[in-house]
C-alpha cells in the first residue's frame, strides 16, 4: 500500500496536469486526489482499509512529476538467439530504468517469433524478469520470408499483441495486403517496417549532402515513403489496421496525414533519435549514429515534430536496438544498424523538447503512454482509479551522464554515451510494485 | 625561442669580401687551375657563398665554374630527434660530378655533421674524383673526423655561443656575428 | 610552414599552404627519381605497412617505391594471405600493427572512413590510399603537382572532371583541393552519376561536356566502372562514350593547350580515346611519375621527423 503525496500528476487520460496525491492498493490506483487539497489521515486509512498509517509506505513527490508508466511499442530484446546483444531480463531492466513499464518486443530474433511456442517463451521470459510488462510481437510471415503468413490467431492466443516483420520491410505488396486482411481476425495492428529494398540498396545513411561528403552510400527518403504510401492504400482498401514504425521522412508524414483524413485505420510512431539528430551529425567513425531508418535531414525533423504535435503521428517509440561493442567497432558500412534507446530516450526528449518549450509534458505523456496503450489495447496509459499502478516518478532536475557502466542494457550503442542529460525517472512501479528506485533496479539481478 | 644577444661582430662586409677573395684564389692555386672543378653550395647560406666564389674565379681566371645546390635534409642523422621538421628544398646539380673535383661550400663548420650528410648526398649523385671543403667560418667542436680545405676565418667559440652569418642575398645585412 | 598532422586521411583538414608544402617537398623528391642511385638514407629503420583491402597494383606499387627510395622498410600486409580472410576485424588488425611498432600504415579499403578508423586506433601515422567513395588524397595531390608543374599556379585555371562523380573518391578529393588552391572546377557527368547532393563540394556541376569545354585548362577523365551499366546507372558504353568520352575532336574545342589527366587504369575507347591518351596533351604518364614523388613527400612529412610511435 502506497501513499504518493505532493506530486505533479501528468495524466492526459484523465485530463489532469496538476498537483495530486494518489493511493495505491493491490497493484491498482485506489484514489486520485487532485489539487492542493491534502488527503487526511482518516481518508487514507479508510480508502486503503487499514487501521494504522505505519502499514502504508509514503512517498513525498514534492517537485517531481508522476506519469503513467511509459509504453514503448518498439524494442528489440534479441532473445532468443542473440543474447550477447541483449536478453529479455537485461532489456527489462533497461526499460524500467528508462521509465517504461510496458514494451512490445519485436519478432526479429533467432529464430523469429513465428509460432505460439516462441510467443509464449518471450512472454514467460518477461514474466520471469518480473520488471516491465513484456508483450510479444508475432511475425507476419513465417521465418520473415515475406511469403506465407504465420498462425496469427494462435500467436495472439499465446500473447502476441501485434504482428510485424520489423527489421525487414515486406517487399511483396500482395503479401502485405493479405496480411492486413487476415490480421482482422485478431483485431491487432500490423506494424509495418516501411523500407523498399530496391531503393535502400546498400545504403547506410540518408542520401543527401552529408552522405556525399562522407562518401557513404545513401538511402533515399523514398525508400521509406513509397512503402508508407503503399501500406496506407492497402490498409484503406482492406480495412485492416496498420501501424507505421519509425516514421522518418516528411513525405511519410504528409501521406499519413492524408490517410487519416480519408479515414484509413493507420497509426504511426516516431523514434526520439529522429527528432534529435540529423544526417549532419553522422560521423564516419561513430557507428552509434548508424540506424535504420537513417537519421533524417532538418526538414524531415521539423515535419516529424509538427506531425506529433498535430496528431498526425500518434506516439513515440525508442526502436531500442542493442548491438555489441565489437559489432559496432567497425568501419561505418560494416557495422549493424541500430541505436540503444531505452535508458536515454526520455531524458533526451525532456531536455531537448520539453525544456526548450517545443513540447509540453502533457503531450509527451500522451504520446508515450496513453496513445500507445490505446492503440495496442494494453493495460496502463492512465492512472484512473481502478487502473494498474504502472507509474513513473520523474525528477525534472536530475542530471546524469550516460555511461557504459551505468547502463542496464548489455549494449552501449547510443549517440548519447558520455553526454549529460537532464530529467530522469527516479522511481518506477509496475502494478504497484516498486521496480526502480534512485536510478537502481530493485531486487535480483 | 629565446632571443640571442649579439656579443660582437666577427666580420663585416669587407672582411667577408676579403675572405671570399682569398678562398677563391686558394682554390685555383691548390688545384693548379680550374680544370675539372665544380662548385656545390650547401643550402641555405652555402649557396650565395658558392655563387660569390664562382664570380670571383670568373673575374680573375675568366672561367665560369659549374655551380650546384645541395639540400642535405634527407641525409641528416638527427631527423628522428629534432622537434621541428625541416622543410626540404630542391637539390639542383644540373651536371655530372663523375670524376670531377667538387668544391663543397658552406658558411660555418661546426660539428661536421652537415658536411657528413653533404658527402653522402654527393656520393649518391655520382663518383667525384675529389671533394674539397670551403667554409667562411670554422668554429671548432668537431664531432666527426672532418676538416676544411679552405677557411675564411677560424673562431674559437664555446658551445653555448652561436655564430650567425648574414649574407645580403638572404638576410638584411652583410656580417658575421657571435651571439650568446 | 610546418606539417602538423599525424595522418593524411583527406584534404578537408589541409590548408592551401599545407597543400603547397606537400607540392614543394614533392618537387625536391622528384629530383631524386632521376638520379642514377635512387636511394636515400632518410627513413632508415622506419617501418611502413601497406594494407590494401582493395586490389590496386599501381597505387600500392607507387607507395612501395616511394617508401623504399626513402630507405624505409616496407611490409606488404597482403590481405589475401593474412588473417583478414579468416574474419579478423580491422580493429584487431590495427592492434597487431600497433604491437609491431609500425611507424606508418598505408591503407586502401572499400569502406569509407576505414583509414580514419585506423588512425584513431593507432599511434602510428596513417595515409589513406583510398577509402570507399570518400577520399583519395594522394591521387589528388599528385594531380595538383602535375598541374602546378605545367601552370605554376592555380588561380584562374579551369579544370573539368568528367565521369562517374558519384562513386569517385578521386573526383571528391580533387574538387575539394582545387577549390582551396583557387582553381575553377566543373564536375561533369550524367545525372545518375552526378546526383544533386554533390552540391556539397561547392563547385559547378553540369551534364553537358561540350558546353563546358571552351576555356578548360585541364580535363580529367574518371575511370568508368563497367559494372555500373548492369546497375542501370547508364544505358550503354556507346551512349556514355558519345556524351562523356574524351576525344581529340572534343578537346580541340577548349581553344587552349589543355592537359588531359586520368587516374588510371584506362578504359581506352570508353572514357578516353586511345589517340588522346597517347597524345602530347596527355600527362597521364607524368601523373604516375609524380605519384611516386608526391608519396615520398607525404611519407617524409608524416614520419621524417620525430617518431609517433616513440612519442
Amino acid at each position: 500500500m502506497l501513499w504518493l503525496k505532493n506530486v505533479h500528476l501528468v495524466d492526459p487520460g484523465q485530463g489532469i496536469s496538476d498537483k495530486a496525491s494518489l493511493l495505491i492498493k493491490d497493484g491498482k490506483v485506489a484514489k486520485v486526489c487532485r489539487g492542493e487539497k491534502q488527503l487526511t489521515e482518516e481518508e487514507v486509512l479508510a480508502t486503503l482499509g487499514v487501521s494504522e498509517l505505519k502499514e502504508v509506505s509514503q512517498v513525498d513527490g514534492e517537485g517531481k512529476f508522476l506519469f503513467p508508466g511509459l509504453v514503448d511499442v518498439h524494442v528489440h530484446f534479441r532473445e532468443p538467439g542473440q543474447e550477447d546483444k541483449e536478453d529479455i531480463n537485461s532489456g527489462s531492466r533497461a526499460a524500467v530504468r528508462g521509465g517504461f513499464t510496458s514494451v512490445l518486443a519485436m519478432a526479429n530474433t533467432q529464430p523469429v517469433i513465428d509460432t505460439r511456442a516462441l510467443v509464449e517463451f518471450v512472454r514467460l521470459q518477461g514474466e520471469r524478469a518480473g520488471l516491465a510488462r513484456v508483450y510479444p510481437v508475432g511475425a507476419v510471415t513465417k521465418g520473415f520470408q515475406g511469403r506465407e503468413l504465420t498462425e496469427m490467431v494462435d500467436l495472439q492466443k499465446g500473447g502476441a499483441v501485434a504482428f510485424s516483420d520489423d527489421g525487414l520491410g515486406i517487399q511483396s505488396a500482395e503479401t502485405m495486403r493479405l496480411a492486413l486482411e487476415y490480421a482482422k481476425l485478431t483485431g491487432c495492428p500490423l506494424i509495418s517496417h516501411c523500407e523498399d529494398n530496391s531503393l535502400a540498396g546498400q545504403g547506410v545513411m540518408r542520401k543527401g549532402e552529408a552522405s556525399a561528403r562522407l562518401g557513404l552510400k545513401g538511402i533515399p527518403a523514398s525508400a521509406e515513403s513509397v512503402m508508407v504510401a503503399r501500406d496506407a492504400l492497402l490498409a484503406g482498401e482492406t480495412g485492416g489496421k496498420v501501424h507505421i514504425a519509425h516514421v522518418s521522412t516528411k513525405e511519410s508524414v504528409w501521406i499519413i496525414r492524408t490517410a487519416k483524413k480519408l479515414g484509413i485505420n493507420i497509426s504511426a510512431e516516431v523514434n526520439p533519435h529522429h527528432l534529435l539528430l540529423t544526417d549532419e551529425d553522422v560521423q564516419l567513425t561513430d557507428t552509434s549514429y548508424k540506424v535504420n531508418p537513417p537519421l533524417p535531414n532538418r526538414e524531415d525533423q521539423e515535419a516529424l515534430l509538427e506531425g506529433l504535435l498535430d496528431g498526425t503521428l500518434d506516439m513515440l517509440a525508442t526502436d531500442h536496438a542493442p548491438h555489441t561493442w565489437e559489432e559496432k567497432m567497425r568501419p561505418f558500412a560494416e557495422a549493424p544498424f541500430g541505436i540503444n534507446g531505452l535508458e536515454a530516450a526520455l531524458a533526451a526528449l525532456w531536455q531537448e523538447l520539453v525544456l526548450k518549450g517545443k513540447m509540453k509534458p502533457e503531450k509527451l505523456i500522451e504520446l508515450w503512454s496513453l496513445n500507445p496503450a490505446k492503440r495496442f489495447a494494453l493495460q496502463g496509459g492512465s492512472l484512473k482509479a481502478g487502473s494498474p499502478a504502472d507509474m513513473v516518478l520523474f525528477d525534472p532536475k536530475w542530471r546524469e551522464k550516460i555511461t557504459a557502466e551505468s547502463l542496464e542494457s548489455k549494449a552501449q550503442n547510443t549517440p548519447f554515451l558520455e553526454k549529460e542529460l537532464q530529467g530522469f525517472p527516479i522511481m518506477v512501479w509496475v502494478e504497484g510494485k516498486l521496480v526502480m528506485e534512485n536510478r537502481k533496479i530493485v531486487g535480483k539481478k | 625561442m629565446t632571443k640571442r644577444i649579439p656579443k660582437h661582430k666577427i666580420m663585416d662586409a669587407d672582411g667577408i669580401r676579403r675572405a671570399i677573395n682569398r678562398i677563391s684564389h686558394e682554390i685555383v692555386e691548390k688545384n693548379k687551375g680550374t680544370e675539372n672543378l665544380v662548385l656545390i653550395g650547401i643550402r641555405t647560406r652555402g649557396v650565395p657563398l658558392a655563387e660569390r666564389i664562382q664570380a670571383r674565379i670568373l673575374d680573375f681566371e675568366n672561367v665560369k665554374l659549374p655551380l650546384g645546390l645541395l639540400d642535405i635534409t634527407l641525409y641528416r642523422d638527427d631527423l628522428s630527434m629534432i622537434d621541428v621538421q625541416p622543410v626540404i628544398h630542391e637539390t639542383k646539380v644540373p651536371f655530372s660530378i663523375e670524376g670531377k673535383t667538387v668544391i663543397l661550400v658552406d658558411d660555418v663548420l661546426y660539428t661536421g655533421r652537415t658536411v657528413r650528410a653533404a658527402l653522402d648526398a654527393l656520393i649518391d649523385l655520382g663518383r667525384p674524383q675529389k671533394i674539397q671543403l670551403a667554409v667562411l667560418i670554422d668554429r671548432g667542436h668537431r664531432e666527426l673526423p672532418i676538416r676544411a680545405d679552405y677557411v675564411g676565418k677560424n673562431i674559437p667559440t664555446s658551445s653555448r655561443e652561436i655564430i650567425s652569418v648574414c649574407l645580403s642575398e638572404i638576410d638584411n645585412s652583410e656580417e658575421v656575428l657571435l651571439l650568446e | 610552414m610546418r606539417w602538423r598532422h599525424k595522418d593524411l586521411l583527406d584534404l578537408d583538414n589541409l590548408s592551401a599552404q599545407e597543400i603547397e608544402l606537400v607540392l614543394q617537398s614533392a618537387l625536391s623528391m622528384k629530383e631524386v627519381l632521376f638520379r642514377p642511385i635512387k636511394k636515400l638514407p632518410t627513413l632508415r629503420g622506419k617501418s611502413i605497412a601497406l594494407m590494401f583491402y582493395e586490389n590496386s597494383t599501381r597505387t600500392r606499387t607507387s607507395f612501395e617505391t616511394a617508401a623504399k627510395i626513402l630507405g624505409a622498410d616496407v611490409t606488404n600486409f597482403s590481405v589475401a594471405q593474412s588473417s583478414v580472410n579468416k574474419g579478423e576485424s580491422l580493429l584487431d588488425t590495427a592492434k597487431t600493427l600497433q604491437a609491431m611498432n609500425i611507424d606508418l600504415v598505408i591503407i586502401r579499403h572499400a569502406c569509407s572512413g576505414a583509414s580514419e578508423f585506423l588512425a584513431k586506433q593507432l599511434k602510428a601515422g596513417v595515409i589513406n590510399g583510398g577509402d570507399g567513395q570518400h577520399a583519395h588524397p594522394t591521387q589528388a595531390l599528385l594531380d595538383f603537382f602535375t598541374m602546378k608543374e605545367r601552370w605554376g599556379e592555380f588561380k584562374g585555371k579551369k579544370v573539368l572532371i568528367v565521369g562517374d562523380i558519384l562513386h569517385s573518391r578521386v573526383a571528391h578529393s580533387n574538387a575539394l583541393g582545387l577549390k582551396k588552391l583557387g582553381a575553377e572546377v566543373v564536375l561533369i557527368g550524367p545525372p545518375t552519376l552526378l546526383p544533386p547532393e554533390m552540391s556539397y563540394l561547392g563547385v559547378k556541376t553540369s551534364y553537358d561536356l561540350d558546353s563546358e569545354l571552351p576555356g578548360a585548362d585541364a580535363v580529367m577523365a574518371l575511370r568508368l566502372q563497367l559494372e555500373r551499366q548492369q546497375s542501370g546507372l547508364f544505358p550503354s558504353l556507346r551512349e556514355y562514350n558519345r556524351l562523356y568520352g574524351l576525344t581529340r575532336e572534343k578537346i580541340a574545342k577548349t581553344g587552349k593547350d589543355t592537359i588531359i589527366l586520368h587516374p588510371g587504369p584506362l578504359n581506352r575507347g570508353v572514357e578516353i580515346s586511345s589517340d588522346l591518351a597517347d597524345s602530347v596533351q596527355s600527362v597521364i604518364e607524368e601523373q604516375v611519375t609524380n605519384g611516386v614523388a608526391v608519396r615520398m613527400a607525404l611519407i617524409y612529412l608524416l614520419i621524417g621527423g620525430t617518431s609517433n610511435v616513440m612519442a
